[in-house]
Parts: structure tokens; sequence; C-alpha cells
């Protein structure tokens, strides 16, 4: 019996949200919406220097994000030199790929890769919950199926973690950033070997 | 109206500024680069390059050196906004991205190993292989430029076009190498010396 509890127990604490394991406080939601103001405007280019690791392998090159218009980007990946490997476009809920080299042309790393760049541009999402500790805000959200919590600092968005069943699956984290530009973002997955980071250029 | 049209018609002859070149320009040209590629034996150069990509309000701008040694050593450095080095050497890639060292090996693609031949052979301009390409001339105000078009389905993939801009000395001054898609990187080099001394250690990994 005693041990029944303790498992129940730990079932219990297993089931932990999220925002309990990392100790945020629920509240009422009065914020509308979360916004991502990093891929926000049309009229600048973003250039990053770019290294994707996926497991022994590293690519480097430019990583290129352009919003075309409201709800519509482009996300481009090409050599130093210039030589395209992938050209993709976000338009809504849709994703469409351009463009992939034959060598990256594999559904389960097309797949991971849209999931992930879906979040980078996404800009405004409805909010589900909210928590807070100290400072800092936390916004659970859910983008095409999945749970996604927005972290903000004193107002500025920092990290954005998917997660599942309370544990974190993928993690974003923005740094450096000013005039609504993170210059570094690290994409880092929890269950493969796929490290994304960027770096601004320009 | 009127000046709509008068502009419409400037841009028209604009483009029209290349023309054709006769049989004969072409084979002169075509004699001038293999001569001048011939006794080629180092290239140093600074390079200015435009990546263009259409959707994009401007064009992404990086720059850096050039070291080409005969036959086949070539040095691409990437200065700014990036320190970025890689090195064409014995089939190999060496890469030095900011620091971190890594090597790609290209003899088992025959695919890499013909795009590499051809980066090698653009630095030099000397491409006139009629059975690979597909070649047009033209001729400018002060330079010549020669539309290179690949024939081997595998690399017209990657590449459309190479278009190679050449001075009157028959040196390369400009290469533009065009996607399928009509996306392309633009090179221009600046400063070229020719035959300068250039030791082996600049291409050393």
């Amino acid at each position: 019996m005693r041990y029944l509890l303790i498992s129940l127990l730990f079932l219990l604490a297993g089931c932990a949200s999220y925002q309990q394991r990392n100790n945020f406080e629920k509240q009422e939601v009065s914020d509308k919406a979360i916004i991502n103001p990093y891929f926000s405007d049309v009229t600048k280019d973003y250039v990053y220097k770019a290294n994707i690791a996926f497991y022994d392998k590293s690519f480097g090159g430019l990583f290129i994000v352009k919003k075309i218009e409201e709800n519509h980007h482009r996300i481009v990946f090409t050599t130093e030199m210039g030589a395209k490997i992938f050209d993709f476009s976000f338009h809504k809920d849709e994703f469409k790929v351009n463009y992939v080299l034959d060598e990256m042309n594999k559904k389960i790393l097309l797949n991971i890769l849209e999931k992930d760049f879906r979040v980078l541009v996404r800009e405004n999402e409805k909010v589900i919950s909210k928590s807070i500790k100290e400072k800092s805000e936390l916004f659970e959200t859910e983008i095409v199926n999945k749970r996604y919590y927005y972290l903000f600092n004193e107002g500025v968005l920092n990290r954005i973690t998917r997660a599942n069943n309370g544990k974190e699956k993928v993690v974003f984290l923005f740094s450096k950033i000013s005039d609504a530009t993170a210059k570094n973002i690290q994409i880092l997955h929890k269950n493969i070997k796929l490290t994304i980071n960027l770096k601004s250029i320009n | 109206m009127r000046k709509i049209i008068y502009l419409l018609l400037f841009m028209v002859s604009a483009l029209h500024a290349q023309t054709k070149m006769t049989n004969a320009e072409a084979s002169l040209l075509k004699e001038k680069v293999k001569s001048q590629a011939a006794k080629t034996n180092t290239i140093s150069s600074n390079f200015v390059q435009y990546k263009h990509l259409d959707f994009l309000s401007n064009d992404i701008v990086t720059s850096g050196n050039l070291a080409f040694k005969s036959p086949d050593l070539v040095k691409w450095e990437y200065v700014k906004p990036f320190v970025y080095t890689v090195i064409f050497k014995n089939e190999n890639l060496y890469i030095n991205d900011e620091g971190k060292k890594s090597d790609v090996n290209l003899s088992s693609s025959k695919l890499f190993k013909q795009l590499n031949k051809l980066i090698v052979n653009s630095v030099k301009g000397d491409m006139f292989d009629e059975k690979e390409f597909e070649i047009a001339y033209f001729k400018q105000e002060v330079v010549s430029e020669v539309h290179f078009k690949p024939t081997n389905k595998k690399i017209s993939k990657y590449i459309k076009a190479f278009h190679i801009q050449f001075n009157t000395q028959g040196d390369v001054v400009e290469i533009k190498m065009i996607e399928p898609s009509d996306d392309y990187t633009r090179i221009v080099f600046s400063n070229r010396i020719i035959n300068k001394p250039l030791s082996d250690a600049i291409f050393a990994h």
C-alpha cells in the first residue's frame, strides 16, 4: 500500500505542468496575445551567420529571413559562397519547400525544420495561460497542435520552449536584443542531436 | 505619359548596351583569355560578393581576398562581415569558420568534383569547353562578357549559367553564377595582381 502511495506520488510529480516544474505561479490572463517581434519588420532583411550541427555533421552558412507581408515569411539557407541549401515559405499555417538540396531532402529533417522555423517567424499567438515568477512572465500557447511556453524577462522575449507533458523538447534562446532584433538566436533540441546557432551580421 | 515612354525606351536601350560579338571577335577574346590563363601562375585579388535573392530589399554583401596558385589551389577568404576561409586543395575543401576548422572530401562525389573544378576554372576564366557549355559572347563598352551555360543536366540543376566579364587584357573582373531560380551570386574583383609569388603556406589549413 505504501509503495502504491509512493508511486502515485511520483506519478503525480511526473504530471506536473511545465509552469509548476519551473516554479511559476498561474495568474489571470489579461493579455490578449503573445508578440514575437524578432522577424516582424517587412522593411528589414534579416541575415544571420548560421551553424547547424546535426549529430556528427555540421553545416555553416547564411540564414536569411524576410517578412514578405503579414503572416508570410521566406527563410533561405545558403553556403557562405552563396549556394542555396534550402528555401522555405511560411504562409499562415502553410509550409512550402521552394528548394532543398537533394542530400537534405529527407521528410523527417524537413518536418523538424518546418516546426522550428515556424515558431521563429510566428508573431502573434493566443494566450492559453499566464504565470509569473518575480519579474518574469511565462505564457502558454499552442501552435499547430504543439504546446509552447514564451518567457519574457522584464517585457523582453528571451526564450520559447516546446514542451510535452511538462518536459522540454526544443528550446529557442534569444539574446543580444536591440531594436526588436535578436542578434543571437539558438535553437536547441533536447531529444535529438540538433543545434542551430544564428548570429546576426547586418 | 511621354516621359514614361522615353524612360522605357532608355531602359530598353540600356539593356541592349550589351551586343553580341562577331565570330572573329569571339575567337580573338577566347585566344586572349586562354593565353592569359596559360601565363597565370598565381592570382591575388580582393573581391566583393553580392548575393542576390529576389525577395530581399538589398543584396547581401560580403568581401575578402582570393588567392590562386597554379594548377588548382584556390583560397577564398571572407573578412567582412565575418571571418571564414575555404581552401580548394587536392579534392578537399578545408574550411576555417571563425577558428573552427573542418574539411570535406569531394573525391567520392563526381558532381562536387565537377562543381569544384568549375569554380577553380572560373577564377581564371578559362572555361571555353564547348562540350560542357553552350557559350555566347557579348561586348559592352569596356569589358567583354561571356555566358557559359552548362550542358550537363546534373550541373545545370545547381547553376543555370556563369556570366564572366573580362577586361581588355583578358583578365576576369567579374563572375556571376546564376541559379535555376534566377537568384545569383555576383563576385567583383579588384586589385587583381597576376604572378605575384605566393608561398604554399598561404594554402595551409
